[in-house]
């Protein structure tokens, strides 16, 4: 941080872009910093400090609930509308990120921004369809989640340009859902692995499933082959069975321990099982 | 009693033992706020670090990459033409000494073996130069100037490797001293049999296992730091962190070779020590630089330092080998013990030998015991002094083996336990044979609760109700019920000494000026409370100071659980001297006879009523007649060490899809002699309770494939929060210790022994599976179960 | 909410901010690499302590801008325009507030080290939730380390306080 020469504080994401992008100093967006503030480059000279961005509103829009990239793991935990979407899994998720005092801090926007595997809402978010908008300089864009840790995602944020919110769809308002964090401890900031898992079942087949998994790397992945085998399908004792086994197989082609392994299958087959 | 003896052992056995049930003490045993809590509630700066010195500098220290190395060059003249650089120090600057830095009295039981800096490396974390600047950033910036360059040395990690012909020699030099067997890398070797006949004969079962505990850290939420000044004298004045002021002073006079009179230690409130700062870790070396510069040098460990440069647990390999009867008898024991003691051998002897003198004589063995100990070094971090001491590793061995002893002769665990535990008015010979370093005392127990702590706990956890309640248990979920008991020490006989003065004010109050250490377990209030039972005064009316070498007479400082015990002694014998001398000023004012008058609610109350107030006293004994100071000072040593009692209980709920144990109910009674204050009591025993649990199922340092440590940091060596502690009671049981002040034993580090084989117990009780080394992680958990084909 | 951008210029590596610490408004000079502990720690509020460094133990516990949040993760000059509390703004010796009475009184205080941490983050909880459960102190504890009590009485000094506080 010795070449930091400037702070600035926005109060409009225009003007935070602004300062991120104007070539003439390097500059570095910050969204609550917990865990980005031992580790800014040194490079930096710009500190842009969001806080005070109009960015940390919960709110529905239409049928989607869209949270601001400036809400912190405790509001969003305490926020009533949050709670009562999905069977609360996203305030539930929020609860378990480290310390009160850490969820007092961070925010999602700093959650998502920078893929780590110690972030929680990833795997939540890819496993929810969630969209993110972000503020770059040719104007406000949206996109899918998963899309914004593909290689060839055009920006970078926090660099040149802003996560301003994440969109969560309506569709998933009624979703069953769960989300795991398998830890040492109770503060831990990392985990053994984080599981999201989410369903819905219509006329007792499975319309609607998704599993997520999170912790094992940066970015969090989507177990495909567990997927497949029961999109659609009506649970049975041996299509549970199949399930599991298509998860092991995906946690396999990550070259994840058999321990991680054998946890994300119990965790997997309790969420089933209770269906 | 529920349950009665089983019909098969006789009643005799079981031998009543004296709980107290109620006693007319005043301040002793009764409620008493800590005097330092408000204060420290309301952030006084009061801490090492909190006061602002003028031209202060800042140290770092150099660290070695490698495990094992030669300096094979090192070239400071860069660093030190860093502006704000005021000195550095390599082994080429310092006088070479060879001492050790465990605190401990002297001639220390522990080899010299450790130089402020040599021109030798032992492991990733050891010293290799220091620096003094203006700011921390010059200070860094000289570090990493500091040219170097290293003959790396073959290292050995392994205890059992280190020991064998040919492994690399982490001590060659030739000036270290009292190293049993350098070229085999032992640090301290002891071994003790009794024998009454052939080995086992007449045992129908014998069982061996091993046991293995890795390195631990203490994790106070304070790291070391000190604070090196002059006075206007040019003296040496320490302002350090530490449980050993007087230990700091000669160490540091011996390491530095400077008169003692010449240095003076501070110590003001500590954030914890646990043993980590029994040590003399940084006063050398910040002083080594104050000396240089002329100038005051603060030296701070951030947490990785603590982690790695400072001291942890001995890790330990026990092996156990016990021969026993089908009616509970146990006829042989063999214990062998290997521990880590890491580059240095600082309280490689006495941890050694406190694992065996702390555990052996627990329980009766009728024919042979042998203890064997060896301290190995190796290229890693340095054990020392951690609660528990060597006891907790022993005791993860002793009361695992008794549950698996038990089970093999389908006896109760509760019961076989009850059948064999040391009595009232027992020995051993493993007392005499085996104290803290050196020769014991032959002593035999004078005060025990350990029957009533046994039975409180099995209520409080309702031990036998859950038990049938988990029989035959199926589900992902299992319940299960373990116990552990366990004994301790109260200081060291015949070594650890105290000492006191007590001199009174106009007012009838009092200053208590102790050398003993009061590390935030209220030694300083509990000290004043027994002066104040004798004097007949409440606690408040004591100005307490402590550890100051200066104006604090002499204490052998907080280890070995010894500050109640004889510190308090030495405090208690110093107020009755100034209870001579109250009587005798007061005898003159009354008129009375000495032997008719007694000190009581603030007064000098004669037989007959007359009565004078305490503050006469002082007034007349200073300003009116015959005036002097009512002064004295006493010193006290104990010829014995009476062990604290306890059980612990655990509840445990396994999940046996992810290996995750959940303790539900912990439970720990302990037999302190009389609680000086039950509060603090119970708040160590707490404390000492979910450090253990912390050790059971999470605490464990990594190191790489070279030596290098992988989590040392809070975010990665996780201790317990408010979440993932479970319901813990404290129970104090109370019984009366004849030699220890108004019945007091010592309570501070013996809970932390119960979690590990309790919950061991338990998680047996739970899926039958049996782990022998801690932590009891998830991923050992389910592969345990997994084997044993338990799912 | 804040009307104007505000862009702060350090000179030799040093920013002037202005911030209110306890209710003073307060001017600190504090270099590009400092965080809010150490400069607090510079100024004079002892109370706030260094045990990790890196947001882990709790130790460093203020109240920044309403919340209870760690200031050794906090840079120093994003504190510019922040309101703050310190453990010496919740109570004195001579005029000590409940939960501090409380935690005495409890016998939650062994070394001391946490204990200003513990108490900011208790207070922030029983303004807003003057009723906590068992397991809402615990939650809202959760960032505060320590090593010497096992949290059983400071869980309990917590809920003393809450009486005292009702009561008063």
């Amino acid at each position: 941080m010795s070449n930091i020469k400037y702070c600035s504080f926005p109060v409009t994401p225009k003007a935070a872009l602004a300062e991120l992008l104007s070539r003439k100093n390097e500059a570095l967006a910050v969204a609550g910093g917990t865990l980005a503030a031992k580790t800014l480059p040194e490079t930096t000279v710009n500190f842009v400090e969001l806080k005070n961005l109009p960015l940390n509103y919960i709110k529905m829009r239409g049928p989607d609930l869209v949270i601001g990239a400036m809400a912190t793991f405790d509001d969003i935990d305490n926020s009533k509308l949050v709670g009562s979407w999905a069977g609360g899994v996203i305030s539930t998720a929020a609860a378990r990120c480290s310390s009160q005092l850490i969820r007092n801090m961070a925010t999602i926007g700093g959650n998502i921004a920078r893929p780590h595997s110690f972030n929680i809402f990833p795997a939540v978010l890819l496993g929810l369809d969630a969209k993110v908008k972000i503020l770059c300089k040719t104007g406000v864009k949206t996109c899918a989640f998963s899309d914004i840790y593909l290689a060839d995602f055009k920006f970078r944020p926090g660099r040149d340009c802003l996560i301003l919110e994440v969109v969560i769809p309506g569709k998933t308002r009624n979703w069953t859902c769960r989300f795991e964090k398998f830890a040492k401890t109770e503060a831990s900031w990392e985990a053994y692995l984080t599981l999201f898992m989410a369903a819905e079942i219509n006329s007792g087949s499975m319309n609607e499933i998704r599993v997520a998994v999170g912790a094992l790397s940066p970015k969090p992945f989507r177990a495909r082959g567990a997927e497949k085998v029961l999109a659609g399908a009506e649970l049975s004792a041996g299509v549970i069975d199949a399930a599991v086994v298509e998860l092991e197989r995906d946690m396999d082609v990550v070259r994840a321990s058999e321990f991680k392994k054998e946890v994300s299958a119990s965790l997997f087959r309790r969420f089933l099982e209770v269906l | 009693m529920g349950g009665g003896p089983p019909p098969s052992v006789s009643l005799s056995l079981f031998v009543k033992e004296i709980v107290v049930e109620k006693n007319d003490f005043k301040v002793v045993n009764k409620r008493v706020l800590k005097m330092d809590s408000l204060g420290l509630a309301c952030g006084e700066p009061v801490f090492t670090d909190d006061v602002d010195i003028n031209g202060m500098l800042y140290g770092r220290i150099l660290w070695s990459p490698y495990a094992h190395a030669r300096i094979t060059k090192i070239d400071t003249k860069e660093a030190e033409k860093v502006p704000g650089v005021k000195a550095v120090l390599t082994y080429k600057n310092v006088p070479r000494v060879p001492h050790t830095t465990a605190g401990q009295g002297y001639p220390e039981p522990s080899p010299y073996d450790t130089y402020i800096l040599d021109n030798k490396v032992r492991f990733v974390g050891d010293r290799v130069a220091a620096v003094a600047a203006e700011t921390p950033e010059a200070a860094e910036a000289a570090l990493k100037l500091i040219k170097t360059e290293y003959e790396i040395l073959p290292a050995v990690f392994d205890t059992f490797e280190a020991m064998k012909d040919g492994a690399p020699v982490i001590h060659d030099e030739k000036d270290a001293k009292n190293i049993p067997d350098a070229r085999h890398n032992i640090a301290a070797k002891f071994e003790f049999e009794v024998k009454n006949g052939e080995w086992f004969k007449d045992a129908d079962f014998v069982i061996e296992h091993s046991y293995k505990m890795p390195y631990l850290q203490h994790c106070a939420i304070e790291p070391h730091i000190v604070i090196t000044c002059f006075d206007p004298f040019g003296r040496l004045v320490i302002r350090t962190s530490t449980q050993v002021p007087f230990h700091v002073r000669r160490i540091v006079a011996q390491a530095l070779k400077l008169p003692v009179k010449k240095i003076r230690v501070i110590k003001p409130r500590i954030g914890g020590g646990f043993g980590s700062k029994q040590e003399v870790l940084l006063e050398d070396i910040a002083a080594a630089l104050s000396l240089k510069t002329g100038k005051p040098v603060k030296i701070e460990y951030t947490r990785k330092e603590t982690f790695i440069s400072s001291r942890t647990r001995h890790p330990s390999t026990v092996r156990l080998k016990t021969g026993f009867k089908k009616d509970g008898t146990i006829t042989d024991a063999e214990m062998d013990i290997v521990l880590n003691t890491g580059a240095y051998g600082s309280h490689a002897l006495t941890v050694m030998m406190c694992s065996g003198s702390h555990t052996i004589p627990f329980y009766k063995v009728k024919n042979n015991i042998k203890f064997l100990g060896r301290s190995v070094y190796t290229n890693l971090p340095v054990a020392g002094a951690y609660r528990g001491y060597g006891a907790t590793q022993g005791f993860f061995a002793w009361e695992s083996q008794m549950d698996i002893m038990a089970a093999k002769i389908g006896m109760d665990p509760v019961e076989f336990r009850k059948m064999n535990y040391i009595r009232l008015g027992e020995g051993s010979p493993v007392f005499k044979a085996m104290g803290e370093g050196r020769e014991g005392v032959e002593q035999v127990i004078t005060s025990i609760g350990l029957y009533e702590g046994i039975e409180k706990g099995l209520k409080a956890i309702n031990w036998r109700a859950k038990k049938e309640k988990n029989k035959g248990g199926k589900g992902v979920l299992r319940r299960g019920l373990g116990m552990a008991c366990m004994m301790q020490g109260s200081g060291i006989p015949e070594v650890d000494m105290a000492s006191a003065t007590i001199k009174m004010n106009e007012d009838g109050s009092f200053n208590l000026m102790v050398g003993a250490t009061d590390l935030g377990t209220g030694s300083d209030t509990i000290l004043a409370q027994i002066a104040a039972e004798v004097l007949g005064v409440k606690a408040e009316d004591f100005i307490v100071y402590s550890s100051d070498t200066d104006l604090t007479p002499f204490d052998v400082g907080a280890y070995a659980s010894s500050t109640t015990f004889i510190s308090g002694n030495a405090v208690k014998k110093t107020a009755e001297k100034v209870r001579e001398m109250i009587i005798a000023v007061a005898a003159k004012i009354l008129d009375r006879k000495k032997e008719d008058l007694r000190l009581e609610g603030g007064k000098v109350v004669a037989n007959d009523g007359a009565a004078c107030g305490l503050s006469e006293v002082a007034n007349t004994s200073l300003y009116y007649y015959d005036q002097h100071q009512i002064i004295a000072s006493a010193s006290h040593y104990a010829h014995t060490s009476p062990p604290p009692f306890a059980a612990n209980f655990a509840e445990v709920e396994v999940d046996t899809g992810t290996g995750k144990i959940k303790i539900l109910d912990y439970v720990s009674c302990v037999d302190c002699g009389t609680a000086i204050n039950p509060e603090l009591a119970e708040g160590q025993n707490d404390g000492a309770v979910l450090n253990g649990i912390g050790h059971t199922l999470s605490e464990e340092l990594e190191f790489s494939s070279n030596g290098t440590p992988l989590n040392a940091s809070f975010r990665r060596y996780k201790i317990f929060n408010t979440l993932d502690m479970p319901p813990i009671k404290t129970f104090l049981i109370p019984t009366f210790e004849p030699n220890g002040p108004f019945g007091a034993k010592s309570v501070s580090e013996i809970g932390i022994n119960g979690p590990l084989p309790a919950v061991a117990n338990a998680l047996y009780d739970a899926v039958g599976v049996r782990l022998f080394d801690s932590p009891f992680t998830p991923e050992k958990v389910l592969a345990a179960i997994k084997k044993a084909g338990k799912k | 909410m804040k009307k104007e951008s505000i862009r702060l210029e350090a000179v030799n590596g040093v920013f002037r901010i202005s911030l209110t610490v306890n209710g003073v408004k307060k001017n600190f000079a504090v270099k590009n690499n400092e965080f809010l502990l150490n400069a607090l720690r510079r100024y004079g509020y002892k109370g706030a302590k260094k045990g990790c460094d890196t947001g882990d133990c709790g130790s460093c516990t203020v109240i920044f801008n309403g919340k209870p949040a760690l200031a050794c993760l906090i840079p120093a000059f994003t504190a510019h325009g922040a309101e703050i509390t310190t453990i010496e703004g919740v109570g004195t010796v001579r005029n000590p507030h409940p939960l501090q009475e409380a935690f005495v009184e409890a016998g939650a205080v062994q070394c001391g080290f946490c204990i200003p941490g513990m108490i900011l983050s208790s207070k922030h909880l029983l303004d807003v939730n003057p009723s906590p459960s068992e397991d809402d102190i615990k939650k809202y504890l959760d960032g505060n380390l320590c090593r010497c009590t096992g949290y059983v009485k400071q869980i309990q000094a917590v809920k003393m306080a809450a009486k005292k506080i009702k009561k008063a």
